[in-house]
Formats: C-alpha cells, sequence, structure tokens
C-alpha cells in the first residue's frame, strides 16, 4: 500500500515536471524572457538558465516515473520546487504583474498566492519518494542492494 | 562550541551516497544534455544574453544610428544627451539639450521654453541604455511620450561618422 503510494506521488510529480518543461523546450527564447521578467537573474547566467532548466525538469520528471535515481529526482524536484516558491514569494513581495511561466511561455497563470499553495502541495508529494526506505515499483530495484 | 561539534559530527557523518549521489548524477546528466542540446540545436538560443534583446523592459523603444542620422537630417527630432556632466572638454550631438540623471528637474526646467511635450525626442548616453532608460522614464512620466532611446549611444553614432560638436565642461 506504501509502495503504491509512494508510486503516486513520483509519477504526479514526474508528470508535471515533465509537462512542465515541454513547452519550455520548444521556445527557449520565450522562457528566458519568463525569467527575465523575474529580474532575479543576471544577463550571464539568463541563457544558461532558459537551457538547463526545461531539460533539468524533463530529467527529474523522467527519473520519477521511470523510477530510476527516484530519490535523488525527488530531492532534485523538491529543491527547484522551493526555488520557484522563493522567486514567487520575492515577485509577489516587489508587486510584479507578471505570468508565471510555469507550464507556458505565452501568458499563462499570474503569479499569486494560489500558485505558492500549488507548490507547496508539490513540495509535499516530493516527500514519500525521497524518504521511501525501499525503491519501490521501478528501476531503481534494479540497482539498489 | 556545542554547535560546532555538532556541524562537524554531521558533517563527519554525511556520505555522497543517497539522494544525493544520485541528485548529483542527474544534474551531471542534465547538464550534459543541455550542452549537447546547445551544440546541436543551431538556430538555438545564444549563452550570452544581450540586454538589448530586453528592450521591452525599456521606458522608451530603441532606434538604431541609422534611423536616428536620418531623423537628424529631417530635423524632425531633438536630441538629448544623459551623460554625466564630464569636467573638460567634451563630444557631442550638434544642437542636443543636456538632461541628466543628478541634475533631472533643473535641466528639464532650464529647457521649459524650448521642449515641448508635443516634440520628439531622441536620448542617447555612452552605449549604456539603462540610464538612459530611466531618464526617459522620468520625462514620460512629466509628459514627454515621443522619446526613442539612440542604440549604442553616441559612441555608435561617432562611429557611423554622425556629426558632432565640441562642448566645454562648464558650457550646458
Amino acid at each position: 500500500m506504501k509502495d503504491l503510494f509512494v508510486l503516486a506521488c513520483r509519477l504526479f510529480v514526474g508528470g508535471v515536471f515533465i509537462y512542465a518543461s515541454l513547452d519550455k523546450l520548444a521556445h527557449p527564447q520565450a522562457f528566458a524572457e519568463v525569467i527575465h521578467h523575474y529580474r532575479l537573474t543576471p544577463y550571464p547566467l539568463l541563457h544558461p538558465s532558459a537551457h538547463l532548466l526545461p531539460i533539468l525538469e524533463f530529467v527529474i520528471g523522467s527519473a520519477l516515473i521511470l523510477g530510476l535515481g527516484g530519490r535523488g529526482a525527488a530531492l532534485l524536484a523538491g529543491t527547484l520546487t522551493v526555488v520557484f516558491m522563493a522567486a514567487i514569494t520575492s515577485a509577489l513581495v516587489r508587486n510584479l504583474d507578471i505570468s508565471c511561466g510555469c507550464f507556458n511561455t505565452d501568458g499563462g497563470h499570474d503569479v499569486g498566492l494560489d500558485l505558492l499553495w500549488r507548490d507547496g502541495i508539490l513540495l509535499l508529494m516530493c516527500l514519500p519518494p525521497l524518504l521511501a526506505p525501499r525503491p519501490g515499483f521501478g528501476l531503481d530495484r534494479f540497482f539498489r542492494k | 562550541m556545542r554547535l560546532g561539534a555538532s556541524v562537524q559530527a554531521a558533517l563527519a557523518g554525511f556520505k555522497w551516497s543517497g539522494p544525493f549521489r544520485e541528485a548529483g548524477l542527474l544534474l551531471l546528466f542534465a547538464l550534459v544534455l543541455t550542452a549537447a542540446s546547445w551544440f546541436l540545436r543551431s538556430d538555438g538560443l545564444p549563452l550570452a544574453a544581450d540586454p538589448m534583446e530586453y528592450e521591452l523592459e525599456l521606458a522608451a523603444p530603441l532606434t538604431v544610428t541609422e534611423e536616428a542620422l536620418a531623423f537628424y537630417d529631417e530635423g524632425d527630432y531633438l536630441f538629448v544627451d544623459t551623460r554625466p556632466h564630464p569636467d573638460g572638454d567634451f563630444q557631442t550631438i550638434p544642437g542636443a539639450f543636456f538632461i541628466r540623471e543628478a541634475s533631472f528637474d533643473d535641466d528639464l526646467l532650464e529647457y521649459f521654453d524650448f521642449m515641448t511635450t508635443k516634440d520628439h525626442f531622441i536620448l542617447f548616453g555612452d552605449g549604456d541604455i539603462f540610464p538612459v532608460s530611466n531618464i526617459a522614464a522620468r520625462m514620460q512620466d512629466r509628459g514627454y511620450q515621443n522619446l526613442l532611446i539612440l542604440k549604442g549611444g553616441l559612441t555608435s553614432w561617432l562611429q557611423a561618422g554622425g556629426e558632432v560638436s565640441e562642448r566645454s565642461g562648464g558650457e550646458s
């Protein structure tokens, strides 16, 4: 039963991360503009971030769904979610009227408190795969002793 | 002391294994994939971001030197030098007004009779467009809406062979 719950969390978080990466992978320039709108990233890091983040999201999502390096993927997913929450909080504090760019680089959801709740839930769902004592369903069971 | 000992003990107990090792490997894999995709996508985003590309953040649209030279010849635009006041002699675009961040209100007052809100202006600096954009934003607050920012500033104007006049630091 516990394994099923961990699997459900992994599939959900993994699906969210893969879905979030697709539009960004297709439109790196638009995603760079989304990052720029937060006014947190210096220009030298802007394009490298726009290249790396969607690929990292896709890798994390795939690892969670396949159950390969699942705990590490959950750790990265949780860390990224905390980073996203910090960026959203920072935008809210500065009253920036911007779209979050979470799933869609073309407009999308405006930055607001509801996003923090949503990311909070996502963060909680990263915990079961991270803390799971056994590999559960997935490729990890073939590699973990 | 106690805290230091606890941190030392935690660091000694830390092993580069489990989720940390997996996370490190996944991060490394993502970095390799990112590098590969950057090399393979010839039409992709360059690694270095040009601040000019993000001009939407600027208070006024940019104009390129060739366009500005044409506007200068037609005489439809007034030029505004936004660079900080130098001490010695300096070059500027002939007929340019001087409006600077540090003396913005005084400068605007000085040109009150010569600059109307219906006039068209091209603002320029030394190439850094963001200080120029700040002045454009302040001018917009005062009702000057027809503003352009010269991309590359006086440097690109000189490179394109634009006319300049010599001014002394005491003059305005």
